[in-house]
């Protein structure tokens, strides 16, 4: 708790002592930065956890400040006007909320399409709020209503800008802290990931846009009753950017780092604008210097000095807490492939694929290079859609549902390349797998989710062979290959689900690794009774593990029985010596 | 009366395709997100303020513009894009902050008035039962004959997929023997100088002000994610769609409709067909 606090009752010293050290005209200045600031904090919030860039952040503070006017000026009484902020405030989040997961649908990355939209929708309604005259007052904007409750805009509501300003950072302090923030940080990390662990990731962006609108727009409700007036240039593109500048400039990925841009920047330009006209080149300039050579902005140069004097303390792992059981999946059942087609534009991949497995056992999948053994694994989760045939899972269709719902219908897989969450430690990794299928939207609100342990995960994490209980606090980016293909491993196996795809797991791993590796797998499989399905080069893991084995070539089923039977196999013999079938 | 309106068509076609194109050079082939190219097209644009304002032949103005924009686009992707092939995210950025700069530095030398230019050829010609400004038939036919040159030499050029294996993986296309800094420069380099002639074509129609680029890299995006990325047919598709619903809706309703019927357009694409009409990968 010291950690939230602590800077949270800083800044409230802070911003309470602006106005006696200073006067009266400064803090109607740093009111004005401030509220910018909390827009941007809204902005650093998205972008610097989620990487969703947002371009036109205006839209939502110009809407709410014109919609502020109308309230203020309408003199409906502080309730009713308080009453009707929430709405909108609501109103609004729930428009971005859909905007985003809209766009975001069948995407797993993030890329500049969404921006773009953002930016075009800021200018149309730039455009509409200066031709829209009898509504927004045109090109002079709005004027003439008293401020929010009647407080002065040169003194006392100045104080309402800090509660809001204080308010929004423990918010965003708070969030920190629990697996949402986690969660946010996964999706810029490793999207795919995160979709194969189960959870939407176009509703989580959806939702952290609408969470940095609402924000936004409260920060142009603020702005309607401090300034007195509301223009076009209020909704318009030229604040979007320079939202952008200050949270960039400020620094994204801390908290107060848009607060600090905010107030720098602004103080600096009012200092500047008239007396050196090469004051917004340099702006440019910075945003581009920032960009290039530190992403984190001010507040990450704040923050090393800081550590320079004080480094960081190492964090020690907290008690672990029983995990919930598994949301259950549907029954187990065999996996069939019928007739199934994969074609990206003119390279034909699978070309009519058939087979049925058993309900349970281990399937190994070979083939030569290119032969479409990962691509059978992409149409199985989704990864791929597949152009023609079907996939079946017990009684159910899954061949047309996107990568997120494979989870909850009990498939896990692990990728050919270990894919984790590089910019988290190992038991960050951990905890977001721990959530995979188990975790309530209420849990997402505990900090508590975060030290979830299932019995199985603590059990494989206690075999003094696998390699991660003195991991945990390490960084993933620093692991050697194997140690990733050991965490891939217990991610996935980690929501126990009844069918696991594993994507050539002993690659990279020493003999003693692998032995271990294929002694997880069986145990795994026994355990639980499921179906498992590996794609293995190695021929003495597949003799050692498999109740059978799938031949694939050219994408087609070469042959699909016991490893004895395929291996005596004239036609597998042909292909694995070299020949051309 | 109605051959105006597809003659206004045919017009805001051609140029919206002109336009588009060097984003689709740049952003579809070199990944690069320019967000400055619509600034590039606002510098093509104010190569005929240049040349006025030095007192310079108005043939000029061709190689004026030209040298202008590819000068500008050499010191930056030497000194800012190189950094930023693969890494699409911070390309958006860094470009962001360039058309800032850019803005502002023209800005700072033409100041922030409108300016006006005088087309070239003046008259009309008598099109379909309609009198046509002549500068505008001249365009049409111009963009069309080089655009029919472009999709010739593109068939038989390599070029592409030099870029493809480039931006692919730089250090095997090194290996093999291409001339990355060469090629992604001289790309880029491309892909701004017809966005500055595009500024240079549109100049005598349009008000010539720092800010007016915005618009065009909107509308360019737009017909790349309607006609999709990386081939030609797609580009002419796209920009056929956008340009065609804006001036159509912009004709019989007004400017804004044509915006917000484009801007519903292209969140459609991107939520029904995120890949667009016609795409050469995926």
């Amino acid at each position: 708790m010291v950690s939230v606090l602590l800077p949270v009752s800083l800044l409230l010293a802070v911003l309470l002592l602006i106005p006696e050290v200073f006067g009266d005209f400064t803090a109607y200045q740093i009111g004005l930065y401030l509220i910018y600031g909390i827009a941007a904090q809204g902005i650093g919030y998205l972008w610097g956890k989620t990487g969703v860039l947002p371009l036109g952040q205006a839209l939502f503070f110009g809407f709410a400040a014109y919609v502020t006017a109308s309230t203020l000026r309408a003199g409906n009484g502080l309730g009713i006007d308080l009453l009707l902020a929430v709405t909108v405030l609501a109103a609004i989040a729930v428009f971005a909320f859909l905007l985003a997961t809209l766009i975001f649908r069948g995407r797993k990355e993030s890329g500049p399409y969404f921006s773009l939209i953002t930016l075009a929708l800021v200018m149309i309604a730039e455009q509409i709020a200066g031709t829209a005259t009898p509504l927004t007052g045109g090109f002079n904007g709005m004027s003439g209503f008293p401020s929010l409750g009647n407080l002065d805009p040169f003194g006392s509501f100045y104080h309402v800008i800090v509660a809001a300003t204080v308010l929004v950072s423990l918010l965003l302090f708070i969030l920190n802290r629990l697996p949402v923030n986690l969660i946010a940080k996964a999706v810029a990390d490793n999207e795919p990931r995160l979709q194969l662990l189960g959870f939407p990731t176009h509703v989580i962006k959806g939702a952290a846009f609408a969470f940095s609108a609402a924000i936004a727009a409260l920060a142009g409700g603020l702005f309607a009753s401090h300034q007195g007036i509301v223009t076009p240039t209020s909704m318009g593109f030229g604040l979007s950017a320079e939202m952008v500048i200050l949270t960039a400039v400020g620094g994204r990925f801390h908290v107060l780092g848009p607060l600090i841009g905010a107030v720098i920047v602004g103080w600096a330009s009012a200092e500047l604008r008239d007396s050196f006209p090469y004051w917004e080149l340099l702006m440019a300039l910075a945003f581009i210097l920032v960009v290039l050579k530190a992403p984190g902005g001010i507040a990450e140069l704040l923050e090393a000095a800081y550590r320079r004097i004080r480094p960081a303390t190492p964090g020690r792992c907290a008690p672990s807490i029983a995990a919930p059981p598994s949301k259950p999946t549907d029954a187990p059942g065999a996996l069939r492939f019928d007739d199934v087609h994969l074609q990206i534009g003119v390279v034909r991949i699978l070309n009519g694929v058939t087979f049925d497995t058993p309900s349970t056992g281990i399937i190994s999948v070979i083939g030569p290079n290119g032969a479409g053994k990962t691509s059978t694994l992409n149409a199985i989760t989704g990864n791929l859609q597949i152009t023609g045939g079907s996939i079946a899972l017990g009684s159910r269709n899954i061949h047309a549902r996107p990568p997120y719902k494979a989870l909850r219908s009990g498939i896990g897989r692990k990728l050919q390349v270990p894919s984790v969450f590089f910019s988290m430690n190992v038991s960050e990794n951990l905890a977001l797998a721990m959530m995979a299928n188990r975790a309530r939207l209420v849990d997402l609100l505990r900090p508590a989710t975060l030290h979830w342990r299932s019995e199985s995960l603590t059990e494989l994490l206690k075999r003094p062979a696998v390699p991660l209980q003195e991991d945990l606090v390490a960084p993933v980016a620093h692991l050697p290959q194997g140690h990733r293909q050991f965490l891939e491993y217990a991610m996935t196996i980690a929501s126990e689900p009844r069918v696991l795809l594993l994507d050539e797991p002993c690659a990279g791993l020493s003999p003693d690794e692998t032995a271990l590796m294929t002694e997880l797998v069986r145990t795994y499989q026994a355990q639980t009774g499921g179906l498992v399905i590996v794609i293995e080069h190695d021929m003495s893991i597949v003799q050692a593990i498999s109740d059978k084995v799938l031949v694939l070539h050219l994408g087609q089923v070469l042959a699909f029985d016991s490893f004895d039977k395929v291996r005596s196999n004239p036609e597998v013999q042909a292909v694995y010596a070299g020949g051309t079938k | 009366m109605s051959s105006v309106l597809v003659l206004n068509l045919a017009w805001q076609i051609s140029t919206l395709a002109l336009v588009a194109l060097g984003l689709a050079i740049v952003f579809g082939k070199l990944q690069i997100m320019n967000m400055a190219h619509g600034e590039f097209v606002m510098i093509g644009a104010y190569a005929p303020v240049i040349t006025s304002s030095l007192g310079l032949p108005a043939w000029l103005q061709v190689p004026v513009c030209l040298l202008t924009v590819a000068l500008v686009a050499f010191v930056l992707e030497r000194t800012i894009i190189r950094h930023l092939y693969g890494r699409m995210f911070d390309s958006l950025l860094a470009t962001w902050g360039i058309a800032i700069l850019l803005r502002e530095a023209v800005e700072l030398i033409f100041g922030r008035g409108y300016q006006s230019v005088t087309p070239p050829i003046s008259g009309t010609i008598s099109v379909l039962g309609a009198d046509y400004p002549a500068y505008r038939i001249a365009v049409i036919l111009g963009i069309l004959a080089g655009f029919v040159a472009l999709f010739w030499w593109n068939s038989r050029s390599k070029v592409a997929t030099r870029i493809k294996a480039m931006v692919g993986n730089p250090d095997l296309a090194e290996a093999v023997g291409i001339n990355t800094a060469r090629l992604s420069a001289g790309a880029f380099i491309f892909g701004c100088c017809t966005a500055g002639l595009a500024g240079l074509i549109l100049a005598p129609t349009i008000r010539i002000e720092p800010m007016m680029g915005l618009d065009y890299l909107i509308r360019s995006f737009f017909a790349l994610v309607v006609g999709g990325l990386g081939t030609l047919e797609g580009l002419g598709i796209g920009a056929g769609i956008i340009a065609g619903t804006q001036s159509v809706l912009g004709a019989v309703a007004n400017q804004t409709y044509g915006y917000l019927a484009v801007l519903t357009l292209s969140i459609l694409f991107l939520w029904l067909k995120p890949d667009g009409i016609r795409s050469s990968s995926r």
